[in-house]
């Protein structure tokens, strides 16, 4: 196996503030007495990424996502442990560092907010120092995949969300970086959008073998792209490793999902609740029973079903949704 | 070195270009601009109806001294804009994100990303005012006094520019707002007239805590052949260096404290 292009031990980082006090009497005491309270945003986290992966980190707002993100990209000093990314000590080798990568943060833009978009690029061709032919091969693929071409002459500020995103992809892998990292990349996005930015990080990913991490809060770009995710709670690392091994490790309930064949059915239904078993209402004829993997079977349950006596016309079985294991991790349940 | 002036180049034709296109906006700003430089100079004619000498300075002594004191600081005006903004625009903005994600020093994009292109008047509206005093001084300058006169006014912006680095950098410890710069910036105007008439603890304020001095008063008691306080001319680059070095490292410390802003 290759050395790990991103390695990370004991990641630390602490933020000191200032308490604030409300209102104008508070805002003057403010000026005088000041209480400084310290916030560890991450806590002494490790892990270690391979080069051509292509990880999703998750967790809830303010869980320490951007806060690792803006380690990894030398943004932030940490407080302690260390980070070593392409071989880079990411904040000291910061200059030589950010030509390996390359950073989207969804919330904000990279652009020159006031030019036109070619001309953004044709700026970050010169930062970068692309050769010619380089810059213009990725720009035509990038306008090809992502359709850009239309929105080249077009101001940053004048572009909506979806557009400006796409724009900032492509500026953002223009100097074509080994270790993309992109911070909720689809943020805000339609499902058109959405998609046509997963199928390009994907093509990316395969020709050019280029190591992304991303955080989203869309779990489907988790399903779609990533094999791996990290999970991060309150500073810490929850889970790391494959998504299949989540879903297994984390998941608490199945579902087994039924069509009864007409309303007069209805009726029956009572009688499965209980012992474990909850039934739930879908529309008029589908019905959800949700159970506990350690005390129930999905074969056990079906066969329950079958051999009542409601006349049923279809049976899906169902994992628990990942939104939902993922629901209830960022809720506190945790490990369970 | 040779690909930051392409660098320079290219960003300063890129933002000249945006400004260019709102026309009218960059008009008013120039003819304001202009003004104000009227007025100051305005100002200098006034005075000298009513006294002939100032502390034992002519007329166009004085205003040498004047018109010297915008060719630096006009170029200082030129790349300043963004450290006047600094504190709110990339910091509070949380925008220096994307200046550290770059292959290129972080000062530098800062600096050469906003140019007030209309504070070049001040420069060659002060040019042309020197030029205007040499003829009636009788100065009759060498080749030598030339480049003098070119390393000066170099010094004068690098130590205006480092004064005000300073300040900016302290937007990297302490977020809130603070009115330190507008104080500072209005320091600015001593530096138009002759330092003697001011108190011995401005002198030396203006000398050795904020050197506005040597960007104005000393290289001019040089090039007009005064007798007074002629030795400190030659610190002039001494001092420019020893600014510029600990706002270089004053602006790096504060980048390595740096803590960007909510996700």
């Amino acid at each position: 196996m290759a050395s790990p292009i991103i390695e990370v031990c004991d990641l630390t980082k602490e933020f000191r503030t200032f308490k604030r006090r409300e209102g104008v009497r508070g805002a003057i005491q403010n000026l005088f007495v000041r209480e400084q309270i310290t916030i560890r945003a991450v806590d002494r986290i490790s892990f270690s990424i391979e080069p051509g992966e292509m990880v999703g980190y998750i967790g809830a707002n303010g869980a320490g996502k951007s806060t690792t993100i803006k380690m990894l990209t030398g943004i932030l000093v940490p407080t302690s442990g260390s980070v070593v990314a392409a071989g880079f000590v990411p904040y000291r080798d910061r200059r030589r560092y950010t030509r390996h990568l390359g950073a989207v943060f969804g919330q904000r833009t990279q652009l020159w907010w006031d030019i036109a978009v070619i001309e953004s690029f044709k700026l970050l061709k010169e930062i970068y120092e692309i050769p010619a032919a380089d810059y213009l091969r990725r720009l035509d693929f990038f306008c090809e995949i992502l359709n850009l071409r239309q929105y080249l002459h077009t101001p940053v500020r004048k572009l909506s969300l979806g557009e400006r995103m796409r724009c900032d992809l492509a500026a953002a892998l223009l100097h074509n970086p080994p270790l993309p990292f992109l911070d909720e990349p689809t943020v805000g996005l339609d499902v058109v959008a959405k998609d046509r930015i997963r199928e390009f990080l994907k093509e990316v990913n395969r020709s050019q073998h280029t190591t992304v991490l991303l955080t989203t809060h869309d779990l489907s770009d988790i399903e779609e792209l990533c094999h791996r995710i990290l999970i991060i709670d309150r500073g810490r690392i929850l889970f790391d490793g494959q998504l299949a091994e989540m879903k297994d490790r984390l998941a608490r309930y199945n579902q087994v999902k039924f069509s009864l064949k007409d309303r007069t059915q209805v009726a029956r239904l009572p009688r499965f609740a209980g012992n474990g078993i909850a039934c739930e209402r879908v529309d008029d004829l589908t019905y959800v029973m949700r159970f506990e993997r350690s005390q129930h079977s999905s074969a056990e349950v079906i066969r329950h079903l079958v051999n009542s006596l409601l006349e049923v016309s279809d049976i899906f079985v169902e994992e628990e949704p990942i939104e939902d294991i993922v629901k209830r991790i960022y809720l506190g349940g945790g490990m369970g | 070195m040779k690909r930051h002036l392409r660098l320079f180049a290219l960003y300063f034709a890129q933002y000249a270009k945006v400004r260019l296109a709102y026309k009218a906006d960059f008009f008013i700003a120039f003819f304001s601009s202009m003004a104000a430089t009227v007025i100051g100079f305005g100002f200098v004619l006034v005075l000298f109806t009513k006294t002939p000498q100032l502390q034992g300075w002519s007329f166009y002594e004085i205003l040498f001294l004047y018109a010297f004191s915008l060719v630096p600081l006009g170029l200082f005006n030129v790349v300043s804009w963004n450290l006047y903004e600094f504190g709110d625009m990339y910091i509070i903005q949380g925008r220096f994100d994307r200046i550290l994600l770059r292959p290129v020093n972080s000062l530098f994009q800062v600096i050469f990303e906003k140019f007030r292109i209309e504070s070049l008047q001040e420069v060659v509206t002060g040019l042309a005012v020197i030029g205007i005093c040499t003829q009636h001084l009788h100065l009759g300058w060498s080749l030598t006094d030339y480049g003098w006169f070119a390393i000066m006014v170099a010094c004068g912006a690098v130590i205006y520019l480092s004064v005000f680095l300073i300040l900016t950098s302290v937007a990297f410890w302490f977020e809130d707002r603070i009115g330190i710069v507008p104080p500072v910036f209005n320091m600015l105007t001593f530096g138009r007239y002759p330092l003697t008439i001011y108190s011995v603890f401005i002198q030396f304020m203006l000398s050795w805590v904020i050197p506005f001095a040597f960007a104005s008063f000393y290289p001019t008691t040089h090039f007009l052949g005064r007798q007074e306080l002629t030795g400190y001319f030659y610190l002039t680059p001494l001092v420019a260096a020893a600014f510029f070095t600990l706002a270089v490292a004053v602006w790096n410390r504060g980048v390595m404290n740096y803590s960007s802003t909510g996700s």
